[in-house]
């Protein structure tokens, strides 16, 4: 059955090849949506002046509250950020954003801050996940503040980071219905 | 041509359309709760002074707090937890503004109701009050009780114990 599918594709595909105005439709087709995705994608970064706009929960650091898998909605354009907020930072020379609490608040004179943050479900604070010497974190190392959250949603994007094949399989499928979809 | 694959595709799209509408939908309808229920904070303020030192440079304060505050109404269906927190906000000749977390724990919205209800008496912090530098001295220290709403899907917000209702206490002028 699968085999007969596999060859329904590929007949499709060769009449598309052959109708070459047919094969300029369902291309620009999939540009465009190639590109929707991108809009939004930057549309969100430009509101909301974060660099990731929305991130996918890695690490039970934050658990009950978020689970691996939970994606989270970061808002950079607040200009202050609270004790109690919970934020996303980053760490020099390290890849993977880190989702934690607000702990400690030092602001100065000239309005620097310098903070400390915490997991939910750790026991100790974060010095020990900081750069080699550094004591607090700024604002600049902040990607934004959570303000919403929706479940299992990231779980996706686990799967495909944990299994890179996937990824290719999927984009490859997803490519070829939208080149041979006749309803679009 | 509807072929298995783009009826199957159809109904995935749909099946996770249908849900996320229902995610928003139940994020919205608690959307003004906070505006009728406000947890009823009975007590917070300072017991016992236990220790004022320096170490290594930096002023540690230890102490223990009382604790008495209905969260119960900050529940609904669409709270998973809440964050309850306890801050000392100070003042020091460097620092124009200083917040420390002394205390928190988390109340599941599973939890059983006595649970809910905060009675801690004589409470002992669970980080101390840990100056930048070594000014905590004669310095006023306000404590005030804060919560924040975890969903289960929509947004976080943060609710504070309403301004002026705070107490505030005032640490040795020397190290004891």
């Amino acid at each position: 059955m699968i085999k007969d599918m596999i060859d329904k594709q590929i007949l499709e595909l060769k009449k598309l090849w052959a109708n070459k105005r047919q094969l300029t439709f369902q291309l620009l087709n999939l540009a465009m949506i190639v590109f929707s995705a991108l809009m939004i994608w930057k549309g969100l970064m430009f509101m909301t002046k974060s660099e990731s706009p929305v991130v996918v929960v890695l690490s039970g650091s934050m658990e009950p509250a978020f689970q691996r898998g939970d994606i989270l909605f970061l808002n950079n354009s607040v200009e202050k950020v609270f004790v109690g907020d919970v934020v996303v930072f980053k760490i020099k020379d390290r890849d993977i954003p880190i989702v934690h609490r607000i702990l400690k608040v030092h602001e100065k004179e000239d309005g620097r801050v310098e903070l400390l943050t915490k997991g939910d479900n750790n026991r100790v604070d974060d010095r020990g996940l900081y750069a080699p010497g550094q004591l607090w974190l700024e604002r600049e190392d902040i990607l934004g503040k959570a303000v919403g959250t929706l479940r299992y949603v990231g779980m996706v994007t686990i799967a495909l980071n944990d299994y890179p094949v996937l990824k290719y399989v999927l984009v490859g499928m997803m490519g070829l219905f939208v080149l041979t979809s006749k309803e679009g | 041509m509807h072929t298995v694959w783009v009826r199957l595709n159809a109904v995935v799209f749909f099946g996770l359309t249908v849900l996320l509408c229902l995610s928003i939908l139940a994020a919205l309808s608690k959307f003004n709760h906070t505006a009728h229920y406000q947890p009823i904070i009975k007590k917070l303020a300072l017991n016992n002074m236990k220790s004022l030192k320096n170490h290594g440079g930096v002023d540690r304060a230890l102490l223990s707090f009382d604790l008495q505050a209905d969260m119960t109404p900050a529940f609904h269906w669409n709270i998973k937890q809440l964050f309850v927190y306890v801050i000392a906000t100070y003042k020091t000749d460097t620092n124009p503004k200083n917040q420390i977390v002394l205390w928190d724990r988390i109340i599941e919205n599973t939890d059983p109701p006595e649970k809910k209800q905060l009675n801690e008496k004589n409470v002992f912090v669970k980080y101390g009050l840990v100056d930048q530098g070594a000014e905590l001295r004669g310095k006023e220290v306000e404590l005030s009780l804060h919560w924040d709403h975890m969903p289960l899907t929509g947004t976080l917000f943060v609710g504070k114990q309403k301004e002026g209702t705070e107490s505030a206490f005032v640490l040795p002028a020397e190290y004891l």
